[in-house]
C-alpha cells in the first residue's frame, strides 16, 4: 500500500517531473521563508501573489512570456513596496494594500477587455504541476540556485539587520539594499512558482514550512531541517495521494493544492502540539515570556 | 575648537561638535551643540524625551544628516568613522523571540571585520567569548538571547560593542530598567574601556548614574544648555532650565522626576 502510495506513482514520468518541482520549490520556499517570517514579510509574500497578475495579463495580450511579465511587475512591486516603506512613514501593511489593490485593479480592467483569457489564468493562479515541462524544471532550478546562493552570502547580514535594524545601520550597513535584496528573492521564489504551482499556492511554500519549523525550533539550523522536512514529505506523499486517486479511486484531487493541504496539516500538529504543550507546562511557557524577575529591580535606582 | 588647535590636541579629541544642528525630519531637530569629548572622557547626555537625544546619537552615527555647523568624529567625517563606533541600543527594543544565542548577537559585533561573505572565524569567537566574559555572562553564551533577563540582555549588547573593539561608544539608556548587578558590572567595564582610551556618549534619564558613570555631561532640549565637567553641568538651575521647569530636583543632585 506504501510503496503504492510513494514510490508507484512516481515511475511515471511527469510525476518524476512534479516531485523535482516540488522539491526545489520547497529547497528556496523554505530557506527564503525564514527570513520573511524573521523579517515578518508575510504579507509583501501573499501581496505578490496578486500584483504579478497584471504582469501575466500584459504579457498574454502582448505574446510575450508570461513569466517575464510575472518577473516585470514582481520587481515593480517590490521596488515600490521598498522605496514606499523606507522614504515615507507609512506602514508596511497599508503600503503593501494600496500596492495590491492597485495591481490587481489593472489586472481585471486588462482582463475584462480580453475574453479568452480565463482559461489560461486558471492555470496561472493554481498552476499546473503535472504538465510541468524539461525547460521549465530547468528554470526552477537556476532561480533554486541562485535565492539559496544569495541567502547563504548574505546570510549574517540579513540575521542582523532583522534582528537590530539600528544596529545594523549603526555599523554601516545599508539597511534599504538589504532589504530589497531579500524582497527581490521572494518575489523570484513567487514568479519561478508560476507555472507548477501557481502564485497563490506558492505563498504556501514560503510561509507554511517556515513557521511550522520556526514554532518546532529554536535554532536556525533545526527551524530549516524541520521546514524542509515537512514541505519534502508533504510533497512526496500529497503528489502520490492525487495520483493514487486520481488515476485509480476516480476521485480527482489537484496535485499541488493536496501538497499545501498536507503542508498545513502538519503545520496545525506542531501548532496544537505547541498549544497543549504550553497549557500543560508553565515553564515552558517561561521560555517565551522571558522576563525575569530580576528585570526591573527598584533597588537599581 | 580654535583654529590654533595643534595636531597633538586633536589627536586626543574624539568627538566635536562645532555649532551643529542634526535633523532627521521637522520633528526631530537639535541644534547649537558645541563642545569637545577627548579620549578616555565619559559624556552624559541628559534631557526630557523628545529633547532630540537620539537624534543627536544618530547624527555621531552619520544616520542624521548635520545640517549647519559640523560633527567631528575620530577626526573624521560621521559616515567614516562607522567602523570605530559602536552603537549600543536599548535591549528591551529587541525581538526576544529572534533565535540567536548571546554569543550569536556578541558575534554580530565581528561581522564588518569579517567581511562580507565569510562567516565570523575562530578569533572573532574568542574576542566575542571573551567580552561576554568581561560582562559576567560567560556561562550564559549558548543561551538564547530571549531566555535572558533584561539586564542580562543589554549586557550582552554592551559585550557587541566592546567586541567591535571601538574607540567610541555610543549608549542609549543602558541602565533603563536593569538589576543592581548588571548596573555594577556596566559601571565597571566602562571604567575599563574608558581607561583603555574608548569614549563614551551616553543618553540616559538618571543623574546618580551619570555621576558614577560620567565626568561630563551635556544637556539638550532641542539646543544645548550647557557642555562641561560634569559637576558644573549638572546643577539645579542648569537642569530646570533643560527640563522647561518642570523638573523637580530630589535629594541634591541625584534624580530627576518629571511632572507633566
Amino acid at each position: 500500500m506504501l510503496s503504492r502510495l510513494l514510490i508507484e506513482p512516481f515511475t511515471v514520468s511527469y510525476m518524476q517531473r512534479a516531485l523535482l518541482s516540488v522539491v526545489l520549490l520547497s529547497i528556496m520556499g523554505v530557506v527564503c521563508g525564514l527570513h520573511v517570517v524573521f523579517r515578518r514579510l508575510t504579507f509583501l509574500a501573499e501581496a505578490l501573489q496578486h500584483t504579478v497578475f497584471p504582469g501575466i495579463v500584459i504579457a498574454f495580450l502582448t505574446g510575450q512570456s508570461l513569466l517575464l511579465g510575472a518577473t516585470a511587475a514582481a520587481i515593480l512591486t517590490v521596488v515600490m513596496f521598498s522605496l514606499a516603506s523606507s522614504k515615507t512613514n507609512a506602514d508596511t501593511d497599508s503600503v503593501l494594500a494600496v500596492l495590491v489593490t492597485l495591481f490587481f485593479g489593472l489586472g481585471v480592467v486588462l482582463v475584462s477587455r480580453s475574453g479568452s483569457f480565463q482559461h489560461d489564468l486558471t492555470t496561472l493562479v493554481f498552476g499546473r504541476l503535472l504538465s510541468v515541462s524539461t525547460a521549465e524544471l530547468v528554470q526552477t532550478g537556476v532561480v533554486a540556485v541562485v535565492v539559496v546562493a544569495v541567502l547563504i552570502a548574505l546570510h549574517k547580514e540579513l540575521m542582523l539587520r532583522a534582528f537590530d535594524e539600528s544596529g545594523a545601520k549603526s555599523m554601516g550597513y545599508s539597511v534599504v539594499t538589504l532589504d530589497l535584496v531579500l524582497n527581490c528573492l521572494v518575489a523570484a521564489v513567487v514568479v519561478a512558482s508560476v507555472r507548477s504551482v501557481g502564485t497563490v499556492l506558492m505563498v504556501a511554500f514560503i510561509v507554511t514550512p517556515a513557521l511550522t519549523g520556526r514554532m518546532a525550533a529554536r535554532r536556525v539550523g533545526y527551524m530549516l531541517a524541520v521546514g524542509l522536512g515537512c514541505s519534502l514529505v508533504a510533497g512526496w506523499v500529497g503528489l502520490g495521494l492525487s495520483y493514487e486517486l486520481s488515476v485509480h479511486r476516480g476521485v480527482n484531487l489537484a496535485a499541488g493544492a493536496t501538497v499545501v493541504l498536507l503542508m498545513t496539516v502538519m503545520f496545525l500538529l506542531v501548532a496544537g502540539y505547541q498549544a497543549i504543550r504550553r497549557s500543560y507546562a508553565p515553564e515552558a511557557h517561561n521560555l517565551y515570556a522571558p522576563e525575569a524577575q530580576d528585570s526591573y529591580a527598584p533597588e537599581a535606582r | 575648537m580654535s583654529s590654533s588647535q595643534t595636531s597633538a590636541d586633536a589627536e586626543r579629541i574624539a568627538l566635536r561638535f562645532h555649532d551643529a544642528t542634526a535633523a532627521y525630519d521637522s520633528d526631530a531637530v537639535i541644534g547649537s551643540i558645541n563642545g569637545t569629548v577627548r579620549f578616555g572622557d565619559s559624556v552624559a547626555l541628559i534631557g526630557p524625551n523628545g529633547a532630540g537625544k537620539s537624534t543627536l546619537i544618530k547624527a555621531v552615527l552619520g544616520l542624521v544628516p548635520v545640517v549647519a555647523g559640523s560633527i567631528e568624529v575620530l577626526g573624521t567625517t560621521p559616515a567614516r568613522a562607522r567602523g570605530r563606533v559602536a552603537y549600543v541600543p536599548q535591549a528591551d527594543g529587541l525581538d526576544a523571540d529572534f533565535p540567536v544565542s548571546a554569543l550569536d548577537v556578541v558575534l554580530m559585533g565581528r561581522y564588518r571585520a569579517a567581511g562580507w561573505l565569510r562567516r565570523p572565524g575562530k578569533v572573532d569567537r574568542e574576542i566575542a567569548q571573551e567580552a561576554l566574559e568581561r560582562l559576567g555572562l560567560a556561562d550564559r553564551a549558548s543561551d538564547r538571547f530571549g531566555v535572558l533577563s533584561g539586564g542580562q540582555r543589554q549586557r550582552v549588547m554592551l559585550a557587541r560593542a566592546v567586541a567591535q573593539r571601538a574607540q567610541l561608544l555610543l549608549l542609549d539608556e543602558p541602565f533603563n530598567g536593569v538589576d543592581t548587578t548588571t548596573t555594577e558590572v556596566v559601571l565597571e567595564v566602562l571604567h575599563e574601556l574608558r581607561a583603555e582610551g574608548a569614549s563614551v556618549v551616553m543618553a540616559t534619564h538618571d543623574l546618580s548614574i551619570a555621576h558614577l558613570a560620567c565626568n561630563e555631561a551635556c544637556l539638550v532640549n532641542r539646543h544645548q544648555f550647557a557642555f562641561g565637567p560634569i559637576t558644573s553641568t549638572l546643577t539645579p538651575e542648569l537642569l530646570r532650565k533643560t527640563y522647561g521647569g518642570q523638573a523637580v530636583l530630589l535629594a541634591g543632585d541625584s534624580s530627576i522626576v518629571v511632572s507633566g
